[in-house]
């Protein structure tokens, strides 16, 4: 029995395996809506649902899924519509569920969005670490090929569409959509500059719409259910519910699916149980590794995507990391910006050197070399990265980075003070390859 | 940007600029005097990146800074660069370039002239707060055996890997790993070879990239740019000499949209050691390489060839116009010879010349650009003139140029080409002549997916080589008519010739059977004081044979080295030894000086104060860069000194008299002045003298065909001697294709640095042949033809055409000009046991 | 000062700027197939691979997995094999293969674990963790590595094992786990992620039993 605090509404009857399987899904009315949308409905029609329900993208920006789609021009060229399935914030693990529990959902999903788009190629751009996933997906598009729902005339409907599982093979910056859209084209998954957006020249240099899992496997229902349905549920500002990832220091980590607008506490205690025995939050990212982190004190804010902007934090991706008291906040700080100078793609300055600058600025923090004069310079830098780079990976880092300096700085400056604590050994990454390792001559 | 794009105003710090529409920011400001810093804007490699954020200005309207390098104008817009923020972002980027960067000005070689010392003065935080370790990477290591890398130095750019991926497209040079571990490297970290790699040297705005062959050799301060002409090949780039004590250090590219977009092959780069190798030649020399002293030389010259008289001849090849231009008064005025030719064996007939002159019939460079279709004709550009080759590539990747390419040979730009034709060795005027069929109906023939192609395209711009007019100067005419290419502007023919200044020297009268400004040989102007009855004179073979029978027997031979460069060395040989006298002026010592009785000096193009013609018309300045070794004289004073021994003054003692001499006779030059030319060139069909250009006589084109009975065009029909019935018993004959590979020749051995790149002889072979042959990529065979062989390693192209194999003219040794004799040529494949080192 | 141009004695000059340098390898083009030698089944997928997308550029990736399953990583031979079947340099495709963290151009053991270390894990153990699995042998065979958040916080501290993920898992499951991998038995089974249920459902692997005691650098 799922927990009755919860709202499942995309993730109904995931507890069910057969879900997984087409018949499972059509077993509950999966595939109907694509049915009615590819036999009865113009592409108008469908965006006009999508546009009036409000859905905001659930991949970090927050944009409204429906007007990004009427973004794309009309005519004849080649269209494509790219689902973002690379997941690889820190803290977000829903796409993962969701792909995992109810595949079938986001196929029917994407063929719809596709009809809305007038897009004849589709994408499934899944972080390679994904494997189980990817392979969950595989089956479940060959079946709905299987099946007629995709492929060309669909269910006699001359309309086509082809929809290509694509795995990544592990960055996180494949998850910017532009960068993604490199990656799906064989290159080295850089961010391009924008202008021009995607929407408007994207993939093969065609109108590309891109949208997360989450936001696309809401598509089937409000198109069944009625924009007001989906209105029905959410705040006015953040319709709809929302799968959120919590993890960190709390009882129950896991994804739990609510109305968006609960009080987060509701979330962090009532459903993850809250932190272990003896044990208080000391601060909380709540919309994953990219969010200036909160305090205990804002525990009681609603959680939507106005209220968490408006305490200066973003609801990003809904993953919420609590950090309970026995985390040294300096040392998560560097945690956090080791992260983005791994996954930094090189190629604009104020990130590829910004990132790398950070973190060694905070390892020296943590290894009690530093001054209370480096707290400056660190906070200095992330202003000099903020609104200068190509992507908002460097923003990614410096916002949080600033915001646990600005609001924990007596604890960095008591570790520096108390000569911090060495570096275990065990905190080593991903190992980096090539001359970068070998010392040379000075000239 | 297209002519007709909108103009624009904007306010750029209060200045009010005009730009034409889409133009990019950051050259709006320019235009306006404003500078923005940048590193990794460059137009000249396309799209810009917005890698390195130094150009960041504010712009009314939008919250966030803006890349000036990648904003287009817009009207009305208001642009800020040196607010409060701007300086901000700026100061801050700069500090981030330098987390990572060595700072080792003092022994890098960039100091001076480097962006980034110049950029972190002018817009850096003036402090660092850096003390953090830096990346570390072994330095310098041979990125290429010309280049050095220095990766600490790098700021990721782009700008090398652009160059790369997008202007020479070898994709051969890319960033590896990523985030701060990225570097710049190759496959496998083999070493970077291409003929263009030179360039990446020119665009990297920090010291990461630097020549070997300037390294520490000296520093901004002490030296002089001196600009010239790259003559090596026809591309004529317009290089800068880095001279220092009078000796050239480096060339760099002198940016000429019109010639070179900016860009230098590996050859004009590299190739200036040879300025002052060993193998120079540095004073007059008797036979057997005696030095002499000039008095002594030049009456020696003089009394041979006067002993020869009107039974001399002359051959011209690297020279500029005006060495042209008297050579042929010495021979047709001092000894009444009318037998002097620039072309390597033949060519068409000053009717079919004077029609291919014809403006409305001819492209310029720059039309390349915006044509709709390129047909490549028996040539590739890649080793005709390299820089073409880019100019190609850039039409059809960033203005949608369609490529149609008809060749014997598998050429560098198939890859891009949307039809190819092969055609038999020899056989193109067949293949023009089907061609002509196709076009006209819907026949369908080896030509069809080419007319395909061509049929409706509006601007066409074909690019022929210099051989296909050898026999087929009608059929290329035919071509051009049935493309209208005389009624459309921007369509129209553009040849690559064989030699680097084989226009000019056709217009300054070094053609049998034409004088100066392509004129009759009739006119008296040119047979003034001529002793010898025919007016039309011998091409070079036929040159060639008549001295070998005696017919002929002095020979002037000006920048010429038949022994290597000439189809059928042996026959050469042959005529070499029976002339009775031999002046050859060359600037190095080879096989040809060395049978020569008399050897002048000749100037390079550091040295010599001259113009060239390129192929599409512009002529082009020459200047003299640094000092002549050893005893060299201005080549024109050489000349007029002779003829005036011979008892003919030219009147010519400067440089300035014999342009005014050469402008005068040959009326499309007529009027055009130094300062015309200037820096950048001008093209006569771009000045008032266009009207003076000899107009093709009226009705059925006479003797279109070659100045000469050409001997054997090829057979007919074209077909393959293989797929004929000819079979001599055992491996079955091939049809021998032949072409001049860009490292062939005398560069790769007198420049040092070069070495590495001089071809060894390689067979080339279409998979279907040599498992035919059964012969294996590497192996080594004797490639032979009634008699004459020459060795050389099997390569299998997988790209190339059954029944033919390919050899490599005017290589050191195993020369392919050995085993032709001008007409088409079958040999046969033996395979050799032993495997040559 | 102003020295003779022509002794580069006093000059560091690399003698081989005289001489002239040759290098040791060819540069690499585009090969041909018949220089390559590519397994016709390699040759196959990648050509099935193309087919799948409009530009064939953009089977870039996925043949670099074939390249990766063929010989285990991503050797040079196995880059030239897919340069020569797709018409690119090699060099473009070790440029792509060196930005991912999956694909590896230096040899790595047969199996693979990463182990993730990012804020989630670490606080729950995850260096710990990742210290047990080096102790737990390093080998030949198996490819141990900290890694980033591998989206899977919620059975924290984890790792994926040859591609499957499992957690919340105690250091001293480490080497259980390596025996395991190296007899070829299945891997920790009740510690499959796949086996996992809904955390808010209670019922078959219903909410996680309390978690493991925090380790991470609790101050
Ligand atoms: C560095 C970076 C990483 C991102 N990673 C993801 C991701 O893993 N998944 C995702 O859906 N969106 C990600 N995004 C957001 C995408 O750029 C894009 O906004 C989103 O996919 C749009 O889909 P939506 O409108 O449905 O949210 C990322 C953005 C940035 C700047
Ligand atoms: S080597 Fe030079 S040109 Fe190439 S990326 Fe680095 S700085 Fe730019
Ligand atoms: S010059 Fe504009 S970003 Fe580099």
């Amino acid at each position: 029995m799922p927990d009755p605090r919860e709202t499942r509404v995309l993730l109904e009857h995931a507890e069910d395996p057969a879900l997984r399987t087409i018949d499972g899904y059509k077993g509950y009315d999966g595939y109907a809506t694509l049915e009615k949308a590819y036999r009865e409905m113009e592409q108008d029609e469908v965006l006009k649902e999508l546009e009036d329900s409000g859905l905001r993208g659930r991949g970090g920006a927050g944009f409204s899924m429906g007007k990004k789609a009427s973004f794309l021009p009309r005519g004849e060229m080649a269209k494509y519509l790219c689902c973002n399935a690379d997941e690889s914030e820190p803290g977000a693990f829903k796409d993962r569920e969701l792909m995992q529990r109810n595949p079938h959902q986001l196929i029917e999903g994407i063929a719809i969005a596709a009809l809305a788009a007038d897009a004849g190629h589709a994408f499934i751009f899944i972080r390679g670490e994904y494997a189980a996933q990817a392979d969950i997906l595989d089956a479940a598009v060959a079946e709905a090929y299987e099946a007629g729902y995709l492929g060309t005339n669909i269910l006699g409907c001359h309309r086509d569409l082809e929809l290509v599982v694509h795995r990544g093979a592990g960055a996180y910056i494949c998850g910017e959509e532009t960068a993604l859209l490199d990656a799906l084209e064989g290159k080295r998954g850089n961010p391009r500059l924008k202008p021009p957006f995607p929407a408007v020249q994207g993939l093969y240099g065609g109108p590309t719409l891109i949208n997360n899992v989450e936001t696309l496997s809401n598509v089937p229902r409000i198109v069944a259910k009625g924009a007001d349905w989906f209105k029905g549920f959410g705040t006015e500002q953040s319709p709809g519910t929302k799968v959120v990832s919590i993890s960190g220091g709390v009882r129950r980590p896991g994804n739990y699916e609510v109305e968006l607008g609960i009080p987060t506490r509701e979330l962090i205690f009532g459903l993850a149980g809250g932190p272990e025995e003896g044990h208080e939050i000391k601060a909380f990212y709540p919309g994953g590794s990219s969010s200036p982190v909160l305090t205990p004190a804002e525990l009681d804010l609603p959680y939507s995507f106005e209220a968490m902007a408006e305490a200066g934090s973003m609801l990003g991706s809904g993953s919420i990391i609590v950090a309970d008291d026995r985390v040294s906040i300096p040392h998560m700080a560097l945690r956090t910006a080791r992260f983005y100078h791994h996954e930094s793609c090189g190629k604009c300055a104020p990130c590829r050197e910004g990132t790398n600058w950070t973190v060694k600025m905070l390892e020296r923090v943590v290894r009690g070399e530093a001054t209370p004069m480096d707290l400056d310079i660190i906070s200095s830098v992330q202003e000099n990265i903020m609104g200068h780079c190509l992507c908002v990976l460097g923003d990614s880092m410096a916002m949080p980075v600033s915001a646990m300096v600005r609001k924990f700085r007596p604890e960095f400056e008591e570790v520096i003070a108390n000569a911090g604590s060495p570096l275990e050994e065990g905190e080593q990454h991903a190992v980096v390859r090539g001359p970068a390792e070998t010392l040379g001559a000075s000239i | 940007m297209s002519a007709e794009a909108r103009e624009v105003t904007l306010t750029i710090d209060g200045r009010e600029v005009t730009a034409s529409e889409g133009e990019m920011l950051h050259d709006a400001a320019r235009k306006g005097d404003v500078e923005i810093p940048y590193f990794c804007y460059e137009p000249k490699l396309g799209d810009p990146v917005g890698a390195c954020r130094m150009c960041l200005v504010e712009i009314e309207g939008i919250p966030k800074l803006q890349t000036s390098c990648s904003t287009p104008v817009r009207d009305g817009m208001v642009v800020h660069t040196r607010t409060e923020q701007v300086k901000h972002a700026q100061s801050a980027v700069v500090e981030f370039l330098l987390v990572n960067h060595p700072l080792d000005c003092p022994v890098c070689d960039k100091g001076g002239e480097c962006p980034l010392q110049d950029i972190t003065l002018g817009w850096g935080p003036g402090k660092s707060r850096v003390i953090d370790d830096k990346r570390h990477f072994q330095k310098p290591i041979e990125l290429s055996p010309l280049v050095a890398i220095d990766r600490e130095r790098c700021i990721l750019c782009y700008r090398c890997v652009r160059f790369s991926q997008e202007i020479s497209e070898d994709d051969q040079l890319q960033l590896l790993e990523r985030g701060d571990r990225t570097f710049v490297g190759t496959f496998d970290d083999r070493p970077y070879v291409a003929p263009f790699h030179g360039n990446i040297t020119d665009i990297c705005p920090v010291g990461a990239l630097t020549n070997y062959t300037y390294r520490f050799r000296a520093r901004p301060w002490d030296v002089e740019e001196a600009g010239s002409v790259c003559t090596i090949c026809p591309s004529q780039c317009n290089v800068s000499f880095t001279v220092r004590d009078e000796q050239v250090k480096r060339v760099l590219t002198r940016d000429n949209a019109e010639v070179d977009d900016g860009w230098i092959c590996d050859r004009g780069r590299y190739g200036f050691e040879m300025f002052d190798a060993e193998e120079r030649v540095v004073g007059p020399q008797l036979k057997g390489g005696a030095a002499a002293g000039w008095e002594q030389a030049i009456e020696a010259a003089a009394a041979g060839l006067h002993r020869a008289g009107g039974a001399s001849a002359a051959i011209v090849g690297d020279a500029s116009n005006e060495e042209g231009y008297l050579v042929q008064r010495l021979l047709r005025e001092a000894l009444g010879s009318p037998h002097i030719d620039s072309r390597p064996s033949r060519g068409p007939g000053r009717e079919a010349l004077v029609r291919l002159a014809q403006p409305e019939l001819s492209v310029k460079v720059r039309d390349i650009d915006d044509a709709d279709v390129i047909l490549v004709l028996g040539t590739d550009p890649l080793h005709s003139s390299p820089i073409l080759d880019l100019r190609v590539r850039k039409a059809i990747r960033r203005n949608g140029a369609r490529l149609a390419v008809a060749t014997e040979r598998p050429t560098a730009l198939d890859g891009g080409a949307e039809a190819i034709a092969r055609y038999a060795p020899g056989a193109a005027t067949h293949f023009l002549a089907e061609l002509a069929v196709a076009l006209g109906s819907d026949i369908d023939n080896i030509a069809s997916p080419l007319a395909e192609t061509l049929r409706g395209a509006g601007k066409v711009v074909v690019l022929w080589g210099e051989r296909i007019a050898r026999d087929g100067a009608a059929e290329l005419l035919a071509l051009a008519a049935a493309l209208d290419v005389a009624a459309t502007n921007g369509a129209g023919l553009l040849e690559i010739p064989d030699t680097t200044n084989a226009r000019g020297l056709r217009e300054a009268g070094c053609l049998p059977d034409a004088g100066p400004g392509l004129g009759e040989t009739s006119d008296a102007s040119v047979t003034a004081g001529m002793t010898n009855a025919s007016l039309v004179g011998k091409s070079t073979e036929e040159i060639r044979a008549a001295l070998e029978s005696g017919e002929l027997k002095g020979l002037v031979l000006f920048g010429v080295d038949p022994l290597r460069d000439f189809p059928d060395s042996k026959a050469w040989e042959a005529a070499l030894t029976a002339a009775d006298f031999v002046v050859c002026f060359s600037m190095h010592e080879n096989a040809t000086t060395a049978k020569a009785d008399v050897v002048f000096p000749l100037e390079t193009h550091a040295e010599k104060d001259g113009t060239v013609t390129h192929p599409d018309g512009r002529l082009q300045r020459v200047r003299p860069s640094a000092s002549r070794p050893g005893d060299i004289r201005p080549n024109f004073q050489i000349l007029s000194e002779l003829s005036t021994a011979l008892g003919h003054d030219p009147g010519i003692d400067s440089q300035p008299k014999a342009f005014a001499a050469l402008a005068q006779a040959v009326p499309f030059y007529s009027g055009i002045t130094d300062s015309d030319i200037g820096g950048r060139g001008i093209r006569w069909q771009d000045t008032p003298a266009v009207a003076n250009v000899p107009r093709a006589s009226a009705g059925a084109p006479s003797s279109l065909g070659t100045s000469s009975k050409g001997r054997g065009t090829a057979d007919a029909s074209g077909a393959l001697p293989s797929s004929s019935a000819k079979r001599s018993e055992g491996a079955p004959a091939l049809a021998l294709g032949t072409y001049r590979d860009l490292w062939a020749g005398p560069i790769t051995e007198l420049n040092p640095p070069l070495k590495f790149l001089q071809p060894q002889q390689r067979a080339e072979l279409s998979p279907a042949d040599a498992e035919r042959l059964n012969l294996k990529h590497g192996d080594t065979v004797e490639v032979g033809s009634n008699g004459t062989g020459v060795l050389a390693r099997v390569a299998i192209r997988e790209r190339q055409q059954d029944g033919v194999v390919f050899l490599i003219e005017g290589t050191a040794e195993d020369n392919a000009n050995g085993l032709l004799n001008g007409g088409p040529v079958e040999v046969e494949l033996t395979k050799v046991s032993e495997v040559r080192a | 000062m102003n020295w003779d141009p022509q002794s580069e004695t006093r000059l560091p000059v690399d003698p081989a700027v005289r001489e002239g340098r040759v290098p040791d390898r060819r540069s690499e083009e585009i090969p041909e197939l018949h220089e390559v030698g590519c397994p016709p089944e390699l040759q196959e997928r990648i050509e099935a691979l193309m087919a799948r997308y409009p530009d064939r550029k953009s089977a870039s990736i996925p043949a670099l997995w074939a390249v990766q399953e063929r010989y285990g990583w991503c050797t040079p031979e196995g880059i030239r094999q897919a340069a020569a079947v797709m018409r690119f340099t090699p060099g473009y495709l070790e440029s792509v293969a060196s930005f991912y963290d999956l694909l590896h151009t230096e040899e790595v053991g047969t199996h693979r674990i990463e182990v993730c270390t990012n804020i989630s894990c670490w606080m729950r153990g995850g260096d710990e963790l990742l210290k047990a699995f080096y102790e737990a042998g390093e080998g030949e065979d198996v490819h141990i590595t900290g890694f980033e958040c591998l989206g899977a916080c919620d059975i924290a501290p984890m790792a994926s094992i040859d591609q499957r993920y499992y957690g919340p898992l105690e250091p001293g499951e480490a080497v259980t786990a390596i025996e395991q991998l190296r007899a070829g038995g299945e891997v920790l089974p009740e510690k499959d992620l796949a086996a996992r249920g809904l955390a808010g459902d209670t019922g078959p692997g219903g909410p996680p039993t309390d978690p493991t005691t925090p380790g991470g650098t609790g101050a």
